[in-house]
């Protein structure tokens, strides 16, 4: 009888391992085209990729920007939905918050190159005012080496995500914590680390997790919002990829392999923080 | 006591209204009135220009029904796998159930660059490539796992004990599938249809590389429109990617009317 459940669970993940074996299949294909030489073994490719003054630019450029990017979101998402909660959890706040998701990353990022470049709607409200005297006189925002362009895009799009993934957890708070940490005398700090955090935080990694890795390899808002130079991994590796003769191709392959490795080595840190945590959780309560 | 709550919906909605509302009212109003220029003082000139060149553009209309159709398949297949392992993890206990949580998550974490890239070799030696059947699989990648995880949810919550009321009283599988676990689970069913609608319909670089511009979805019409179109159009095309979904949106709420006790007219309890 335990054996056949045992089998119909396995039965039903079917459908989603015959999935997997796509993502998995692409990895091991990249991993494959980045470690061989005309049909031979060789680690020449990878030789060849640190040599390259442009992929370490890239992939520091990438890191910095993926990091300072979820950071803000996670940051600000954990702000607004506690601060919030009550507003977020009517249909009306719903909906407001939830609007930029009805949008693709890109179309984000043009409205941020409309709103926010030299020629943009701030630009020109600023010059109506008579702030600034001429268009010149704006700051680059977008297209600029410091990435604001992208790190503004990519907050308008994540922090109704991270709200997406915190709300259900503010919602169904258990207030007897809180007060419990009050009847004790803690302070805000306090009923903030002890009645929410431990909550919250495996959530705030996993997402975390999904925005770094999402914006540090993603090819969209670079592409409109990026700076010629320096440029993000994915642009790099994209002209890489499709450059004339095929002779970079290899070198495409390699610099998205070294990409996954470090996304795999900070998802394996954060999850294994996560799980610490949900089992500890799990072994307090009931 | 009553000052604080005020302040508090006001800064609410101050909040949402400037970083959420106000960017779709400006390219609302931006469609249709025409760029801006420095030299004259402030104006606002109507137009419907934006709107008529991109409506006229002959490769819209065509590229909004191969996303919709693209869209509708992905939503499909994200049904099925997410509702067959939702259930299989909300319900059943077995070894390794931990580690496929992570498991499922992983391809949402990998670079689609890096897996679009390693798939193109293979979706040409099968005849994939190019083909509208070879974006559905790649779009697949960055859908499912988001499935997965709301449909769970879903099952979760459900709880077990109403199918097995079910079974003890006599109902088939087909018969508690259609009559309990779909209409209950609609509110995570909807969920999962919009967003995978909604990222299907965002991918431009892995249909790009598996499409190879034979398959030409909205995002692929968009992209050279980027560097030639006037702000005025583009930012009518901007809107048309929020109403594509809602299109679908509405079309799949007339199809949930279909599942059993939708009536309008039955006695709620």
């Amino acid at each position: 009888m335990r054996l056949s459940e045992t089998n119909k669970a396995w039965l039903l993940l079917l459908p989603a391992f015959l999935f997997l074996l796509l993502p998995l299949y692409g990895l091991l294909s990249a991993l494959w085209s980045s470690l061989t030489v005309n049909g031979a073994f060789s680690l020449s490719v990878y030789q060849q990729l640190m040599e390259r003054d442009a992929f370490w630019g890239s992939l520091f450029y990438s890191l910095r920007i993926a990091i300072i990017a979820t950071l803000l979101s996670l940051g600000f998402g954990l702000v607004f939905t506690r601060t919030f909660t009550h507003y977020l959890n009517k249909t009306s706040g719903k909906l407001a918050a939830w609007i930029p998701m009805l949008f693709p990353h890109f179309v984000w990022g043009y409205l941020v190159l409309l709103l926010f470049q030299q020629s943009g709607f701030i630009s020109y409200m600023a010059f109506q005012i008579g702030i600034i005297e001429s268009r010149e006189a704006f700051p680059i925002l977008t297209n600029d080496k410091n990435g604001f362009g992208m790190i503004i895009t990519y907050m308008g799009k994540e922090i109704p995500f991270v709200i997406l993934m915190l709300l259900p957890i503010y919602a169904q708070q258990n207030s007897q914590y809180h007060d419990l940490v009050r009847t004790l005398g803690g302070n805000r700090w306090h009923r903030f680390k002890d009645a929410e955090w431990p909550w919250v935080y495996p959530v705030l990694l996993e997402t975390g997790v999904i925005l770094f890795s999402f914006i540090f390899s993603a090819y969209e808002i670079p592409y409109l919002l990026g700076a010629t130079f320096p440029e993000m991994i994915s642009i790099l590796t994209y002209d890489w990829f499709y450059a004339g003769d095929w002779s970079e191709r290899p070198l495409a392959f390699a610099a998205m392999i070294f990409t996954s490795v470090i996304i795999g080595i900070i998802a394996w840190i954060g999850f294994s923080l996560m799980n610490r945590k949900r089992w500890l959780l799990t072994k307090g309560s009931r | 006591m009553q000052y604080k709550p005020r302040m508090k919906t006001a800064s609410f909605w101050f909040l949402t209204g400037s970083l959420f509302l106000f960017p779709v009212l400006f390219l609302i109003v931006k469609s249709f009135t025409l760029p801006w220029r420095y030299q004259a003082d402030f104006h606002m000139h109507f137009t419907l220009r934006g709107w008529s060149t991109l409506l006229s553009e002959n490769q819209l209309i065509s590229a909004t029904f191969i996303s919709l159709l693209i869209g509708a398949v992905v939503v499909l297949l994200n049904l099925i796998i997410g509702l067959s392992a939702g259930k299989a993890l909300a319900f059943y206990q077995f070894k390794g159930k931990s580690i496929m949580d992570t498991l499922f998550l992983l391809p949402l974490i990998f670079p689609l660059l890096a897996i679009a890239m390693g798939v193109h070799i293979a979706m040409i030696r099968l005849g994939l490539a190019d083909s509208w059947i070879g974006v559905v699989l790649i779009h697949l990648v960055p859908t499912i796992p988001y499935s997965i995880k709301i449909l769970r949810n879903g099952y979760v919550s459900l709880g077990s004990a109403m199918l097995e009321q079910s079974t003890s009283l006599g109902a088939n599988v087909r018969s508690r599938f259609l009559t309990i676990e779909l209409p209950l689970l609609k509110p995570a069913l909807r969920s999962t249809i919009f967003l995978t609608f909604v990222i299907s319909l965002s991918q431009y670089v892995i249909t790009a590389i598996i499409g190879g511009g034979n398959v030409v979805t909205l995002a692929m019409v968009y992209f050279p429109f980027l560097q030639s179109a006037s702000s005025t159009v583009l930012a009518a095309f901007s809107i048309w990617f929020a109403l594509v979904p809602i299109l679908f949106y509405l079309i799949v709420e007339i199809i949930l009317c279909f599942l059993p006790y939708q009536s309008p007219w039955r006695i709620k309890t």
